[in-house]
């Protein structure tokens, strides 16, 4: 029989020194309960895939649309990518919550917001790695991209404050909602719908004119606009949503918009996690 | 000067909606104390241990672990302690080790101490060939034992230890109570342990407080508590089931005092300084024609009934 006798040594627990140090512990911790599988990586890019790679080009076929419009479709569909990606994210929130150590987590002596910051990690990780496969797997099919080294930061910039953003609304609903099926009822409403309103399949301009003004307010309408703009020099949905003459104005305008998007989400999340979790 | 380990005074917890859950407790805990909070479910129990650890915002009063004021030095206060909560609280799909290895990152064991002190744990507390197992192939013993090395890891002054045995199989109970009781042989270590299993109390615990209604009606030793009622008391049940009517007459012939108590038909008379065969021969001359009566040593549900009024096993 086993012997139950502890006979341990009892020095002081001590707090943590580096404070990173507990977030890539959680961080890590998030990893290897989100990714434990290559399946669990792989499943959601298929659905963008299948925009870039099946439905682009179908469409470009019916329609008789130039190759730019691959090139629009492949785009859009990061706007797609991100929301699905962050929201599904906020499942796991629910799950530790349900079942898994959240209440053992907050009991540790670190900054709760830090569970939240663990969590954006790899959700911002997951979804970064995804849409460099999506352009990755677009270039392969012969989808054209006109990438500057200053396009690049316009994209980078909208891509990261927009995925912080998403991830923020996810953790915040995931904080405030207390199944994990009632969550996956909203997803559709939050992830998909201002997609079809944002520009992600037809210039925004084409929609009637009241949807064209309610676009103009959705973070997504910029973030789509930019990631255009950075990866096919395309100024148009840009120019659509201000109608300015300066494409810096207008670009630094939009990353403004999608940076405050992500700022209030971020902390409305942190403090909305903090003040439920806590009885 | 605070020389508790931990130091309650007038703690309170209203939740939403008006529900008084914790109503002005105070207590202390000395350091090495294994410090047992007895109740029913809904007696306020896990709410205090919630405020004490920071889960539950306190709405009254405050509270201090080796110092630190838990509202206002949350960090340091939790640093000092961990906890075994009431229901399992694991990362299922991760390794036994992995989630000791994640409770020692954030309760900032240093990396290289770590493994050495996991394997250490693990062996005292028999999970050696368990550590690489995923959690969601063990058994609900193993990973009660689990999470109390995963407790341990971090070398906490206080341990809260939270129903601990609620939902295990009386084998596996047994067995998690020789973890406990083993625990005390270290120095230092205190443990606040909340159950509604008096026996868990009783051979655990240094000191209990009763809990009843978000109140503490009672604060001692087990053997004080018992005590209190006596060295022997009669036990008495009447035939037409009406023991409030018998304990009345008990009390006008002066048999019975302020502390014996009732339950359904059931008539409970702490003897304190009159034999137990002049107290049976006392409430035989009576009308009172019990179906059965008998004399015993308090146990720590009597006091329990006397301080509540209601048994606790039934309101658990």
């Amino acid at each position: 029989m086993t012997t139950l006798t502890p006979e341990l040594t009892l020095p002081r627990a001590r707090p943590a020194r580096n404070p990173l140090a507990p977030l890539a512990t959680l961080a890590r911790r998030r990893f290897q309960l989100t990714a434990r599988t290559p399946r669990e990586l792989a499943v959601p890019l298929i659905t963008p895939i299948l925009f870039a790679l099946v439905i682009a080009p179908a469409l470009k076929q019916a329609l008789h649309t130039g190759s730019a419009y691959e090139s629009f479709v492949a785009t859009g569909t990061i706007g797609l990518l991100i929301p699905l990606n962050t929201l599904f994210s906020g499942l796991s929130v629910i799950v530790d919550r349900e079942s898994g150590a959240q209440r053992e987590l907050l009991a540790a002596p670190i900054p709760r917001p830090l569970l939240v910051l663990g969590n954006l990690v790899v959700a911002f990780a997951i979804t970064a790695l995804q849409i460099g496969v999506l352009i990755g797997v677009a270039v392969a099919r012969g989808i054209h991209f006109h990438v500057t080294g200053a396009g690049l930061v316009w994209f980078l910039g909208a891509g990261a404050l927009f995925a912080v953003g998403m991830y923020g609304v996810a953790e915040t609903l995931a904080s405030r909602i207390p199944k994990a099926e009632e969550y996956i009822a909203r997803v559709p409403a939050i992830g998909i719908v201002p997609w079809f309103l944002a520009g992600a399949l037809f210039p925004i301009k084409a929609l009637p004119g009241f949807l064209t003004w309610i676009a103009r307010f959705l973070p997504l309408t910029h973030a789509l606009a930019l990631v255009r703009y950075g990866l096919l020099d395309d100024r148009g949905a840009l120019h659509d949503i201000w109608g300015m003459s300066s494409t810096g104005a207008m670009a630094g305008l939009s990353l403004l918009v999608v940076a405050g998007f992500a700022a209030v989400l971020m902390a409305v999340s942190i403090r909305v996690f903090t003040r439920s979790a806590v009885g | 000067m605070t020389t508790s380990t931990i130091e309650v005074r007038g703690l309170s917890k209203t939740y939403p909606g008006g529900v008084q859950a914790v109503r002005a407790i105070d207590f202390d805990v000395e350091a090495g104390e294994v410090f047992g909070l007895l109740g029913p479910n809904g007696a306020g129990k896990s709410t205090t241990i919630g405020m004490l650890t920071t889960t539950v915002r306190p709405t009254g009063g405050h509270a201090r672990l080796a110092g630190h004021d838990v509202a206002t030095e949350p960090l340091a206060a939790r640093s000092q302690s961990s906890v075994v909560f009431q229901e399992q609280v694991l990362d299922r799909s991760l390794s036994a080790r992995r989630n000791l290895e994640i409770h020692a990152r954030l309760w900032g064991v240093e990396r290289a101490e770590t493994g050495e002190r996991i394997d250490e744990i693990a062996s005292t507390l028999g999970l050696d060939e368990l550590l690489d197992r995923p959690v969601a192939t063990l058994s609900g013993g193993q990973r009660r034992r689990l999470e109390i090395a995963r407790a341990l890891v971090s070398q906490p002054r206080v341990l809260f230890l939270d129903e601990p045995t609620v939902g295990l199989d009386p084998r596996i109970r047994a067995e998690l109570l020789d973890v406990v009781a083993g625990l005390r042989a270290r120095s230092g270590l205190t443990i606040v342990l909340t159950t509604h299993y008096l026996d868990e109390a009783e051979r655990l615990c240094d000191r209990i407080a009763v809990m009843h209604l978000g109140r503490i009606v009672a604060l001692d030793t087990p053997d004080a508590l018992r005590d209190s009622l006596g060295r022997e008391l009669v036990e008495l049940r009447v035939e037409n089931g009406d023991g409030p009517a018998a304990l009345r007459s008990l009390r006008t012939h002066g048999i019975a005092g302020g502390d014996s108590f009732t339950v359904g038909s059931t008539v409970t008379v702490p003897l304190h300084d009159r034999a137990a065969a002049d107290a049976v021969a006392a409430i035989g001359a009576l009308d009172l024609a019990p179906a059965a009566i008998g004399t015993r040593r308090p146990t720590l549900d009597d006091v329990y009934l006397r301080l509540t009024g209601g048994r606790l096993a039934e309101a658990a």
